[in-house]
């Protein structure tokens, strides 16, 4: 195992900057998510990472050697795809002996090497198929099985279970997870799904149009996103982000809408306001800090419940603020109609300002 | 029984011998154009098991009295001057058909690879460049190849031919392996090169295997065009001892016109590489044709 350190790094298509600047370390056994929406740069930056995509400037270490002109085999990873590329005309076992036999390890040494990965994940029995003949879980399985049978430096897995069906994915996610803990394996892992990078890393990437948004542990970057993307893009359902305006009153910081309330802020909130570069003020509160009335209360903001969802466990309702939507969580117990006019008060504690022109988040220190 | 279920079962009658009405239409069709394609066949093979004076009676016998195989004797036989000319032609094919076939799979294979994978500059433009020699009729470039086969000297050589050939059959060839490198996921290159194999042992263990289908196709395509070609042998050899089949066939002949068997014969054993090729290896030819054509 090894540690990887991304320094500025950058991947240039002509004039399109797919990656920018990127700088990152993955310690040592450490399981690190790129995460992002489509086109962000994650799937690129690993492919830049495992040498499949050559680096426009800045440098990959991967230990303690500058990898950028190393060929892929030469850089000792492994790699599971998201069509898990299971090569198609050999049977499972020779699926596993491959990466062995290209290193010219002996037959029996391979043998050795690839009945112990059948029997850690358990598929001996299919050790003669052809991958066709696996079911998308087993498929999967195999592609793992191939990354570390030959016990590989860094690990690199490009959304491995997105092609699977949703009970299996979570079934999956759990597999890797302890894989991890079991091998202390240094792990880098793309994905879209904010909730598959908040489970299973230790510390997320969280990158988008080219850019690293935010590197930190999934708690820290639920607790303090440090801008409006990074906020609205992890947890589900997504922070509710109300543009307004900020004004001082008799000693008092107000934020008002456009559509007339306002919300008068805390001390600690208010003093925050004072390092926006703007009098354009973003408020962020995810569904769990926003509490629903169904009478007027001081300090409430009136509003109309648009759509209602019940989960189960909780009940989400959904409603329009300042033209911006708004996700509040309720216990099921508590009846809410569609156009049902509701009060709606943030815990001002866990509330979430962003200056609105830097999209920046505003924090007291 | 109701009248609903008289009515019933006569709509049923009506509309199922509407269905057998094609259906029936389709197969009087069939049946004809086999007939159009397997009769002259087989009327070669009856005739070549004829003696000449046989061959030439009218009304024709149907089935020949006494079958002989006294004209593939004589074709195969190396001590007779007809059979060594014979066995020349045919190997002279053999050598044309078989280094065409060679060498084009050597040209489509990377050619293919290379117009499916990587991005360089010309590349749509040499892509139709390949395929705009496929417009045209070969014979117009029958003339202007003889003016340039003499300027460099090949005229007279198996050499003009196989490049004449290697013209005329690597464009369907590239393209049809296009296809094929198109539909193999690159990741399973990428996966071969992370697992230890550099680019060129990536193409020849995992994708060389993966398109064989499509190789052997092009393989098959290549031999035929090569071994069937007429007017360019025509015009590029003068030699006897260089002729190729269909050539040689004909031109041998035309001064032998009364031994029909002997012609049958011949033409019947020209055939056969082709055919015995075709049927062992038809599963690849028609994937090959197929695959590329819908996104799995």
């Amino acid at each position: 195992m090894a540690h990887v350190v991304l320094k500025d790094l950058v991947k240039t298509y002509g004039s399109f900057k797919a990656v920018n600047e990127v700088s990152l370390t993955v310690n040592d056994g450490e399981f690190v998510a790129l995460v992002g929406p489509s086109g962000c740069g994650k799937t690129t930056t690993l492919n830049l990472v495992a040498g499949l995509t050559s680096v426009t400037s800045g440098d990959i270490i991967i230990g303690d050697r500058v990898v950028n002109d190393l060929d892929p085999k030469d850089r000792d990873i492994a790699m599971v795809f998201q069509n898990y590329a299971l090569y198609p005309q050999k049977s499972v076992y020779m699926n596993l002996a491959f990466p062995l036999q290209m290193r010219k390890l002996p037959r029996d040494e391979i043998d050795k090497k690839v009945r112990e990965a059948a029997r850690v994940l358990d598929m001996t029995q299919l050790l003669e198929r052809k991958p066709r003949e696996l079911s998308g879980g087993q498929q999967q399985r195999v592609a793992l099985g191939r990354a570390l049978v030959r016990d590989p430096a860094v690990f690199l897995m490009d959304e491995p279970l997105s092609n699977l069906d949703a009970k299996l994915r979570v079934q999956m996610r759990s597999e890797i997870k302890r894989f991890h803990q079991d091998l202390k394996a240094t792990i880098i892992y793309v994905t879209h799904d904010q909730l598959e990078a908040v489970t299973m890393a230790d510390r997320m990437a969280v990158m988008n149009g080219g850019y690293l948004q935010q590197y930190d542990s999934p708690a820290q970057i639920f607790a303090h996103p440090a801008n409006m993307f990074v906020a609205s893009f992890v947890g589900s359902p997504a922070m509710s982000l109300i543009p307004l305006e900020a004004s001082t009153a008799n000693g008092d910081t107000v934020l008002t809408s456009a559509e007339g309330w306002s919300l008068a802020l805390s001390q600690p909130n208010a003093r925050k306001i004072l390092r926006a570069s703007t009098n354009k003020i973003v408020l962020g509160a995810r569904h769990s800090t926003i509490k629903l009335h169904k009478s007027s209360v001081p300090g409430a903001i009136p509003a109309k419940a648009y759509t209602v969802e019940p989960t189960g466990d909780v009940t989400f309702v959904q409603a329009f603020l300042s033209g911006a939507i708004v996700n509040i969580s309720v216990s099921p117990n508590i009846a809410v109609a569609p156009d049902e006019r509701i009060w709606l008060e943030f815990d001002q504690e866990r509330v979430h300002l962003f200056d609105g022109e830097t999209q920046t988040a505003l924090e007291a220190n | 029984m109701s009248t609903i279920a008289e009515t019933t079962s006569r709509g049923q009658t009506r509309r199922r011998v509407r269905i057998d009405g094609w259906r029936w239409g389709g197969r009087v069709f069939l049946v004809f154009m086999l007939l159009y394609t397997a009769l002259p066949m087989v009327w070669m093979l009856l005739t070549s098991i004829k003696s000449g004076f046989a061959a030439m009676q009218l009304p024709p016998q149907w089935w020949p009295d006494q079958p002989t195989l006294a004209s593939y004797q004589k074709l195969l036989d190396p001590q007779n001057s007809v059979g060594q000319d014979f066995l020349r032609f045919f190997w002279n094919s053999l050598i044309v058909s078989t280094a065409t076939t060679i060498l084009s799979v050597i040209v489509a294979v990377p050619a293919a690879y290379a117009f499916s994978r990587f991005t360089f500059p010309g590349r749509n433009f040499l892509f139709f460049a390949v395929l705009l020699r496929n417009m045209f009729p070969a014979v117009i470039f029958l003339v202007p190849l003889f003016v340039l086969m003499r300027a460099i000297g090949l005229v007279n050589t198996h050499g003009s031919l196989i490049l004449t050939y290697l013209t005329f059959g690597l464009p369907l060839a590239i393209w049809l392996l296009k296809g094929f490198y198109d539909n193999i996921p690159v990741q399973l290159e990428q996966a071969a090169r992370i697992d230890g194999a550099t680019r060129l042992q990536a193409f020849i263990l995992i994708v060389m295997p993966l398109s064989a289908p499509g190789i052997i196709a092009t393989a098959i395509y290549s031999f035929i065009g090569a071994w069937n070609e007429y007017i360019y042998a025509y015009t590029f050899l003068s030699k006897n001892e260089q002729l190729t089949l269909p050539v040689g066939i004909q031109r041998f002949f035309s001064e032998n016109t009364t031994d029909f068997p002997g012609l049958m014969a011949a033409s019947f054993m020209m055939s056969v590489p082709v055919v015995v090729l075709f049927l062992v290896l038809q599963r690849y030819f028609v994937r090959a044709l197929t695959e590329g054509a819908v996104k799995h």
